[in-house]
C-alpha cells in the first residue's frame, strides 16, 4: 500500500486537565475522501487544528508529507488548504483585498479558478469591495471556500465548510468538490454533521468518540455490514455474532445488537431464524451508524 | 437507440442502501422493464457525478458492476452502453427476482403489523390496480 501521506501517532491534547484526544493513531493515505464524525465536543476541530499545527499537542507525534507539524516548510504549507469551522477572515478587508494578500502568501494561485468561483458564487464587483465584516456568514463562508481552494491544494481539510450555508449554496460546493477537487486526486478531510452530504462524498468514514477514533471504514461496505439484531435476551446472550460494535440489554428482556458483520454471517443468521418472529436483522443507514457509534 | 441523460438515474440520502447499490438497483430495474434497451447509450460518470453530486467513484463502482453482470458494456470512443441481451427480453422469472427485496420489506412490516396474508395481498392487489 501507498504511504499515508498523514501520520498522526498516539497524540494527547487536554484543555485544562480536561482530556480532548487521547493517544489518537490515525492515517491518511493521499485521495482519501474521508468524512470525520462525532458529536459536538467530541474534538474534531481541536484534531483537524492540531493536524495543521495550529494547535500544540501534549504528546505522539503528526506528519504531513513527512515533515513534522511543528515545522512545516513553505512547500508543504502550499499544498495544505484549509476551511475553518468559523471564517478567520480578515473582516476589515474587502475580498479583492483579502484574495490579494493570500496571492502573495503562496507559490502557486489559480487566478482563472478564482474568478471563475467569485462570479459563480454571487460575488458581483460591488460585493468583493464590501468590506467583509459586511457580509452575511454565508458570504463569508464561500470567500473562505474560495481562499482554500485557490492554491489547488493536495490536501484538503474542511471543518464544516458549509454549516452557514443554505441548501443551495451547499449543492454548489459540492459540486466544485466533485467537478474539481475530487477529479484532481486531492485527498480530503470533511467534518460535517450534514450526513446527507457527507454520503455523497465521502468514500470512507471515521467516527471520533471519547478521544480516539473509534471505527474507521469504506462507507459502502460498513452501510452494506451493518446490522441492528433486535430480539429476546435468552436467545441473543448465547448468540456470538462477530464485528459486534455494541450491545444493549433493556429491562423488558430484550437485546439489541449493532454489527459489523458479513453478507455470509447475515445469511446464516436469517436462515436460522427460519422465519421466526422474534428476532429482528435490520440495516443502517448512516444516521443510525453515527448515533449507534458515537453514543 | 436512445441517448439518455442524466434524469434516468435519482438517488435517495439517509437510506439503508449504499449509493453506489441503489444506482445498480435502478439501472436493472429501467432495463427489465425495457425503459433502457440494447444499443442505449448511457450518460458518463462525470456528468452523473455532477447531476447527482455524488462522489464519481460511486458511479463509476455501479457501472462497474453492472459491466460485471453484463447488463453494461463499455465501447471504446462511446462510452457506456446497454448490452445486448441473448433471448430479446428478460423473462418474468428474472424480473419478479427484482421485485424481491421490496416485497421482503413490505412483508416484514405486514408481519410486524400483524396484518393476515390475505389482508396485506389485497391491499397489494389493489395498490397494483391503482398504478397500472
Amino acid at each position: 500500500m501507498i504511504a499515508p501521506i498523514v501520520q498522526v501517532a498516539s497524540i494527547s491534547k487536554s484543555f485544562s486537565a480536561q482530556p480532548v484526544l487521547c493517544s489518537l493513531t490515525w492515517d491518511i493515505h493521499p485521495g482519501q475522501v474521508i468524512g470525520l464524525l462525532g458529536r459536538n465536543g467530541a474534538g474534531k476541530s481541536t484534531l483537524m487544528e492540531c493536524m495543521l499545527g495550529l494547535r500544540e499537542i501534549d504528546s505522539g507525534s503528526i506528519t504531513i508529507y513527512g515533515e513534522d507539524v511543528a515545522d512545516f516548510s513553505e512547500a508543504t504549507r502550499a499544498r495544505i488548504g484549509y476551511v475553518p469551522q468559523t471564517a478567520e477572515l480578515f473582516d476589515w478587508l474587502t475580498p479583492n483585498q483579502l484574495l490579494d494578500y493570500f496571492k502573495a502568501l503562496y507559490p502557486h494561485w489559480n487566478t482563472t479558478k478564482v474568478e471563475n468561483l467569485l462570479s459563480r458564487w454571487g460575488f458581483d464587483q460591488l460585493k468583493r469591495e464590501k468590506r467583509i465584516n459586511k457580509l452575511s456568514g454565508g458570504e463569508k463562508q464561500r470567500l473562505s471556500i474560495i481562499r482554500a481552494l485557490a492554491h489547488d491544494p493536495q490536501l484538503l481539510i474542511l471543518d464544516e465548510p458549509v454549516s452557514s450555508l443554505d441548501p443551495i449554496g451547499r449543492r454548489e460546493f459540492l459540486r466544485e468538490l466533485i467537478g474539481d477537487v475530487i477529479e484532481r486526486d486531492t485527498t480530503v478531510i470533511f467534518s460535517t454533521h450534514i450526513l446527507s452530504d457527507l454520503e455523497r462524498i465521502a468514500l470512507d468514514v471515521a467516527f471520533l468518540k471519547d478521544g480516539q477514533i473509534a471505527l474507521q471504514a469504506n462507507l459502502d461496505e460498513l452501510m452494506e455490514n451493518a446490522r441492528r439484531i433486535v430480539g429476546p435476551s435468552k436467545i441473543l446472550q448465547h448468540m456470538p455474532i462477530s464485528g459486534e460494535l455494541r450491545r444493549t440489554t433493556s429491562a423488558d428482556g430484550s437485546t439489541c445488537v449493532i454489527a459489523r458483520t458479513n453478507e455470509e454471517e447475515i445469511g446464516a443468521l436469517t436462515k436460522n431464524l427460519n422465519g421466526s418472529n422474534d428476532i429482528r436483522i435490520e440495516g443502517l443507514s448512516l444516521e443510525d451508524l453515527f448515533v449507534e457509534v458515537t453514543q | 437507440m436512445t441517448e439518455h441523460t442524466t434524469n434516468l438515474f435519482t438517488i435517495a440520502t439517509g437510506s439503508t442502501e449504499p449509493i453506489y447499490r441503489q444506482l445498480v438497483e435502478q439501472a436493472r430495474r429501467l432495463i427489465a422493464g425495457g425503459q433502457l434497451a440494447p444499443g442505449d447509450s448511457l450518460p458518463s460518470v462525470r456528468d452523473i457525478a455532477q447531476a447527482l453530486a455524488v462522489n464519481p467513484m460511486t458511479v463509476s463502482k455501479a457501472y462497474s458492476m453492472l459491466e460485471t453482470e453484463g447488463l453494461f458494456t463499455r465501447r471504446r470512443g462511446i462510452g457506456m452502453q446497454v448490452a445486448d441481451r441473448n433471448n430479446g427480453t428478460q423473462s418474468i422469472k428474472n424480473r419478479s427476482e427484482l421485485l424481491r427485496p421490496t416485497l421482503e420489506r413490505a412483508a416484514l412490516e405486514a408481519k410486524q403489523l400483524e396484518l393476515s396474508a390475505d389482508a396485506a395481498l389485497a391491499l397489494f392487489q389493489q395498490i397494483l390496480k391503482e398504478k397500472l
